[in-house]
């Protein structure tokens, strides 16, 4: 009896730590059969002509861990995805470095369609942070999926009703607003900035890691206000704890809410998008499949869902376009660092 | 109340349910066992099977990951002095004190009662004061936190044994590697030297895991090297506790569990800052105090009450304000969120069933805890008969696998082998590396919270101090306990040069 007892719990012990070693990051075993042009300068023409994309499993590299906002984000898609792909969409964390491992993993990766890049706007602002060799730039863009609204908010009692009241304040007390965001580089703090400069204003900015706990110390009291992701406080919103004044991003689930826009600043456009990036040389024709695949997911009813549910605003930008977004924010984020 | 508990009992009362708990529970204690994993692990590993069930079991059986991860960890503490978990190393010195004495049994069943204790313990807390705890969570702010880490920090003075100065100076160490990385309000790295992988710091699990299993199982190493092999005297004394040694630690473990219970609701602490200042506390209140580290038994059971007792608390703000407080609840908000279910005070008034399902769960998953541990307790006492050559590369196989698993790089396997010399190096000049790790931990809570702190205040010290009577009173302990450590320190220093 308790011989069995052993093997099980010992082949258990082998079991977690082989999916540990293995599972974290092993590449899904990357094609050597549609890529053989890494020898000379000739282009094999089967790459090119052949349509026969995927034949293989996807590996989508993520930098940050399994259940984050954005793994969820991938694999929800993948679960979208896959029964149009014929083959499994693989997610792979690699949270290290904060976040250089996987983007110097993806941009180094063979360049045929079979390891992408699932990237939120911290491809943007981790390698302007910590000045990373590896950027947006070393990507093809496959296609921006979300943008994750982006608002300011205040608990229920807070005397500020509208982002006027907000700014009114800061103009006549100056420096004695303090607003929770995160650190220099981060989103929130990038809306903060451009809020100052635009409108004209001082306030203090309380850096805080991750909405969370930004959120915690606005529902406290300990701030006067916070700028985060809708997502992160939406139960509390809808609990009547916190208040949204202004919102970066026009909401189509909520249309009441206003925006920067309508209150006064549409020169100031932030968004935190979410998408999936292909390595630098990927097959325009491989990319161009991908992109059609992932646009059919947003008619996966699952999927329609997932968007209602985490408060995300369907946006759908291919090529150019999407290039053109991610350059107008490392600008913008550049700028607030100097 | 009494029908929404109904209801919860009756989303939990499936056979299926029931058996994913049940399994939860066993794969959480093998990954709490295994150094290197901890409950956070165990639970990405199995984050990917959740999304085929309802969020209901998805949801119990993370919880009994969690329950049976914060156990785990302290079985290979006692058995090998190698804490499974970091939430364990408090564990390792009486514990291992302990299994060395040949009072294994007592040790090891303690661990487990004072775990499932603990368990139920944060279960009832969460049940009855989910909102009144979220209070607690939502009074610190940053000068409160900021209050609370100095306090945890003069710990170290008594932590330093013999020499309360060498404490101190280890302190000092472990607060310099928590500077390490990004600047926390200017979002700069710092000390990186430009290596990439340092810039979100030393990894909590590559730390620990080199200060505790690698230089433990270095020293292990030496030792056999040497030839003195530490032997056990005969047969360990594997028997289950009398009724009255567990009467006896009753006081002990509500002890440890009203401090992991409220230490585990504040986002940012967690089970491992609820196990170190639990301890010491115990340590600082005994009567006995002198006999902490000699293998004492109170020093298995505060901290092991402390750890499971703080599973029940991380739930509060993930369920009562949608924020994850830690790692581990941070992946249960990923299996709510893939199942569309998002936590926060709706999550009470919308879907009722989930979270007193989760509250009911909770003590099945203390049920299960202790016949699980109770059998695992039986087969893993003969991890001491394996030969000590084969047991100590195993461990070292282990600690890497799991401290690259957690960042994937290799990178943390280098850290790990880093912080197991340093520790062994630690070892020899009697520096108390616990205090390091407590330096490490709290060292970065104090100084981002006062730096916030300072923001809010205008650059004003005073007005961090008394920014609230929180954290006026929790100062004030913490310097009247400074005071006192120097007092001792300096009376101790006469003594020995005299």
């Amino acid at each position: 009896m308790s011989k069995k007892i052993l093997m099980v719990v010992l082949s258990l012990v082998m079991v977690m730590t082989l999916v540990v070693g293995c599972g974290s990051n092993t590449p899904a075993p990357t094609t050597a059969a549609p890529t053989t042009q890494a020898g000379g300068g000739e282009t094999t023409p089967e790459a090119t002509t052949s349509l026969a994309y995927p034949e293989d499993n996807i590996e989508v590299v993520y930098h940050s861990k399994a259940g984050s906002g954005g793994d969820i984000f991938l694999r929800t898609m993948g679960k979208a995805l896959e029964p149009a792909l014929g083959v499994s969409w693989v997610v792979n964390n690699m949270p290290g470095a904060s976040g250089a491992t996987a983007f110097e993993y993806a941009a180094s990766a063979e360049p045929d369609g079979y390891t992408l890049l699932g990237v939120s706007s911290t491809i943007i602002t981790a390698p302007l942070i910590s000045g990373m060799t590896t950027t947006y730039k070393d990507f093809e863009p496959v296609c921006m999926m979300f943008t994750d609204p982006m608002v300011v908010f205040v608990q229920e009692e807070s005397p500020f009703q509208t982002l006027a009241d907000l700014i009114e304040f800061g103009k006549a007390n100056p420096g004695t607003l303090k607003i929770a965001g995160g650190t220099p580089g981060e989103l929130g703090f990038v809306v903060g900035a451009e809020l100052m400069r635009v409108a004209g204003f001082e306030m203090a900015l309380v850096p805080f890691e991750g909405g969370g706990d930004a959120a915690v110390s606005v529902l406290g009291g300990h701030v006067d206000g916070g700028i985060g992701e809708y997502a992160e406080i939406a139960s509390s919103v809808e609990a009547g704890k916190l208040r949204i004044i202004a919102s970066l991003n026009a909401m189509p689930e909520a249309p009441e809410i206003p925006t920067f826009a309508s209150e006064g600043y549409p020169e100031i456009q932030i968004e935190k998008f979410r998408g999936v990036l292909a390595p630098k040389g990927t097959p325009q024709e491989v990319i161009d499949k991908l992109a059609e695949m992932m646009k059919t997911a947003f008619d996966d009813p699952d999927f329609q869902q997932y968007i209602k549910a985490n408060n995300m605003i369907p946006n759908y930008k291919v090529g150019a376009e999407f290039t053109a977004i991610m350059d107008a924010q490392h600008e913008q984020v550049k700028s607030t660092l100097e | 109340m009494l029908d929404l508990i109904m209801q919860g009992i009756t989303e939990i009362m499936h056979i299926n349910t029931l058996l994913f708990i049940l399994f939860g529970v066993a794969w959480g204690t093998i990954g709490g066992m295994i150094p290197g994993i901890n409950a956070t692990i165990a639970m990405a590993l199995l984050l990917p099977f959740t999304w085929g069930m309802g969020p209901t079991n998805a949801i119990v059986m993370l919880c009994g990951v969690y329950a049976g991860g914060e156990y785990g960890g302290s079985i290979p503490a006692i058995l090998i002095g190698t804490p499974g978990t970091n939430a364990a190393a408090c564990t390792v010195i009486d514990g291992h004190e302990l299994h060395k004495q040949g009072k294994t049994g007592l040790a090891l069943y303690t661990s487990l009662n004072s775990s499932v204790f603990g368990g139920f313990f944060g279960a009832i807390a969460l049940l009855f004061f989910a909102m009144p705890l979220a209070e607690v969570a939502l009074a610190f702010g940053p000068a409160e936190y900021f209050a609370l880490a100095t306090l945890g920090l003069t710990m170290i003075c008594s932590l330093g044994e013999k020499y309360v100065f060498k404490g101190i100076l280890a302190g000092f160490i472990g607060i310099f590697l928590s500077t390490v990385g990004f600047d926390p309000i200017k979002g700069v790295p710092r000390f990186t030297f430009g290596v990439m992988s340092l810039n979100s710091g030393f990894d909590m699990v590559a730390l620990m895991m080199g200060f505790y299993a690698i230089s433990e199982m270095f020293k292990q190493a030496q030792e056999l090297l040497g030839g003195e092999v530490f032997e056990l005297k005969g047969d360990p004394d594997t028997h289950f506790p009398k009724w009255k040694e567990i009467k006896g630690l009753f006081k002990w473990n509500v002890f440890g569990s009203i401090f992991g219970t409220i230490i585990g609701v504040m986002p940012g602490a967690g089970a491992t800052t609820a196990a170190f200042i639990s301890y010491s506390e115990a340590k600082r209140i005994s009567k006995d105090s002198s006999s902490f580290g000699q293998g004492n038994i109170i020093g298995v059971a505060v901290p092991e009450s402390a750890n499971n007792a703080a599973t029940g608390g991380a739930m509060v703000p993930l369920l009562a304000l949608g924020i994850p407080g830690s790692n581990s609840t941070a992946i249960m908000l990923g299996a709510l969120m893939i199942h569309n279910v998002s936590p926060g005070p709706m999550l009470f008034i919308n879907t009722p069933e989930i979270p007193y399902g989760i509250f009911v769960s909770l003590f099945f998953a203390n049920v299960f805890l202790f016949f699980v541990g109770y059998m695992f307790i039986k087969f893993a006492i003969k991890i001491t008969s394996i030969s000590k050559p084969v047991l100590i590369a195993t461990v070292i196989a282990l600690v890497y696998t799991g401290a690259f698993a957690y960042s994937g790089e290799l990178f943390s396997i280098g850290v790990t082998l880093a912080f197991g010399v340093v520790g062994v190096l630690l070892r020899k000049m009697e520096i108390p590396h616990t205090a390091v790790v407590l330096g490490f931990v709290l060292g970065f809570l104090m100084e981002a919270n006062l730096r916030r702190g300072l923001i809010i205040s205008e650059g004003s010290f005073w007005g961090v101090a008394t920014a609230s009577p929180i954290s006026a009173v929790l100062l004030a302990f913490a310097v009247f306990s400074v005071g006192f450590a120097f007092v001792r320190g300096l009376r101790m220093s006469k003594a020995e040069l005299s």
